[in-house]
């Protein structure tokens, strides 16, 4: 089953050349008619698509535009022009520990992270410990997150969005981080729900990862699609073309 | 169906979005609820030193001038907050709209309707201030309610057009402060309408906030005369507001969600 179509799809930041971020300065700047804007291509007619089951990995350097395509697929950015068709649920983990308010209590922030990307809060409040666990945070359910660590953030993060299996995982560096068991359980909890028909966008910049966990991978260069294809051939020309900048 | 889910889903979030709200601010101060109504509260107190002999006098006979001006620093505590927090709730949501996908405009429901709980808090005090000044509260309370409900429609409309205004220019924050003060000037909050000129007469009318705040005394305690006139303007300045704001919005949100980062 297809989960994600991006057909042709471009997307530029304008950005204003006068910098007028003030009112006053842009009412100044419109009158002398010196507001100017330059557009900055971040993606170039992108297509590709992801099926049930399917990992792809996207890889390219700083600036290449994968955070934005990864934004448009989970419906943050609009493309200005092109199609990003999405067929089910999303669960983002763009950022882990996005939406998280520093002064509420883990559990009270487990719930609200499940509230925005559409969970059933009251399903939620039920499998709060279970959550807990995978994270290893049960103890700490009611301390402020303030007081936890970045690891015990994402870790707590990681578990409330695959709680509950979604269609399409959209995953950014977030298996890059904490510690070496860590690591290892969420890429465990990743290939548990791909076998069950989960598709996953991975983005990252450790080459063992994708090797690891791709079916295909897209390498962006300059909002372009330098090549895209079977993950060993895509990887080994990625790392050659790495080896001779 | 699948709408109905995301309706659903839309309304756990406003819930969850208001305590948030609510929880958050008082956590922050050692009198927790009790804060929202110290601004009000002392404000109207001033209020009272300074005019209490003169526009105090001149209210129609059976109006009290205490719950007068408390009611209309609640009213005016809730517009002038209500805007600035909903405006500006997008903006301080940046970071969980650049990386998932909410409907931008619940947060400013929600920072409106968190207003209304506040605004709802200071009935108590205005319920003392009115029985002590000898006031009866009406059997017309229940329409308060009808009151606040289109507020918070005017409140949610505003705070959408101008959170797009907050995003675009950093500088739009302090004129906006400007303008809702001197929106509240033109609100009789401290004085009886009938003081002013004509010509002032018909400008104070002219602004919703005044048959807002009409209909919301004459509602609560019968200490301010409001006609139908009234209730049908605050009914479509209410729905107005909250569509207009809702479509300038939807325009113009693709424009400026890249600046959000």
């Amino acid at each position: 089953m297809k989960l994600i179509e991006v057909k042709n799809v471009s997307f530029d930041y304008r950005v204003i050349r006068t910098t007028s971020t003030s009112l006053k300065e842009f009412f100044r700047d419109f009158i002398r008619g010196s507001v100017r804007i330059t557009r900055l291509q971040a993606l170039d007619q992108i297509s590709f698509s992801l099926h049930s089951g399917k990992v792809l990995g996207i890889v390219g350097g700083n600036g290449a535009g994968k955070s934005t395509l990864l934004k448009l697929i989970a419906g943050v950015l609009p493309p200005q022009s092109g199609q990003v068709l999405v067929e089910g649920s999303i669960a983002p983990m763009i950022e882990l520990g996005a939406g998280f308010h520093p002064e509420l209590t883990a559990a009270e922030n487990t719930i609200f992270f499940s509230a925005l990307i559409g969970r059933d809060v009251k399903k939620v409040r039920q499998e709060l410990h279970t959550i807990g666990d995978w994270a290893d945070v049960t103890d700490h359910l009611d301390f402020p997150i303030r007081s936890f660590s970045s690891g015990m953030v994402a870790r707590l993060a990681f578990s409330a969005a695959t709680q509950e299996r979604a269609d399409i995982l959209l995953v950014d560096e977030v298996l890059s981080v904490g510690d070496e068991k860590f690591r290892a359980a969420t890429r465990k909890r990743i290939k548990e729900q791909l076998a069950l028909g989960t598709g996953v966008v991975l983005v990252s910049h450790e080459p063992s990862i994708i090797r690891e966990l791709c079916d295909e991978v897209l390498w962006l260069e300059k909002g372009k699609i330098r090549m895209i294809g079977e993950t060993d051939v895509v990887m080994n020309a990625y790392h050659d073309s790495q080896m001779s900048q | 169906m699948n709408q109905q889910k995301s309706l659903k889903k839309d309304a756990q979030l406003v819930r969850l979005l208001v305590s948030r709200n609510l929880t958050v601010r008082y956590k922050r101060s050692v009198i927790g609820v009790g804060w929202t109504l110290v601004n009000p509260m002392m404000s109207s107190f001033v209020l009272w030193l300074v005019f209490a002999n003169n526009f105090g006098q001149r209210l129609d006979s059976g109006q009290q001038y205490a719950p007068y001006l408390i009611a209309g620093t609640l009213l005016n505590a809730f517009v002038t907050m209500g805007i600035t927090m909903s405006a500006n709730s997008i903006l301080e949501n940046a970071s969980i709209l650049t990386k998932i996908y909410v409907k931008p405009q619940i947060f400013t429901l929600a920072s409106a309707i968190a207003g209304l709980v506040n605004f709802a808090i200071g009935f108590i005090p205005l319920t003392l201030v009115c029985l002590v000044a000898g006031q009866a509260i009406s059997p017309t309370f229940p329409l308060v309610f009808v009151v606040a409900f289109f507020l918070v429609l005017f409140v949610a409309g505003a705070g959408l057009l101008l959170s797009i205004l907050f995003i675009r220019f950093s500088d739009s924050q302090s004129i906006s402060v400007i303008l809702l003060n001197m929106l509240s000037y033109v609100t009789p909050l401290f004085y009886p309408i009938s003081d002013l000129t004509p010509t002032m007469q018909k400008v104070v009318s002219l602004n919703p906030l005044t048959s807002f705040l009409d209909c919301f005394r004459w509602a609560f305690s019968n200490n301010a005369t409001a006609t139908l006139n009234d209730w049908l303007y605050i009914g479509f300045s209410g729905i107005a507001m909250f569509v207009i704001g809702n479509i300038v919005f939807s325009k113009s949100w693709h424009k400026v969600v890249v600046m959000l980062g």
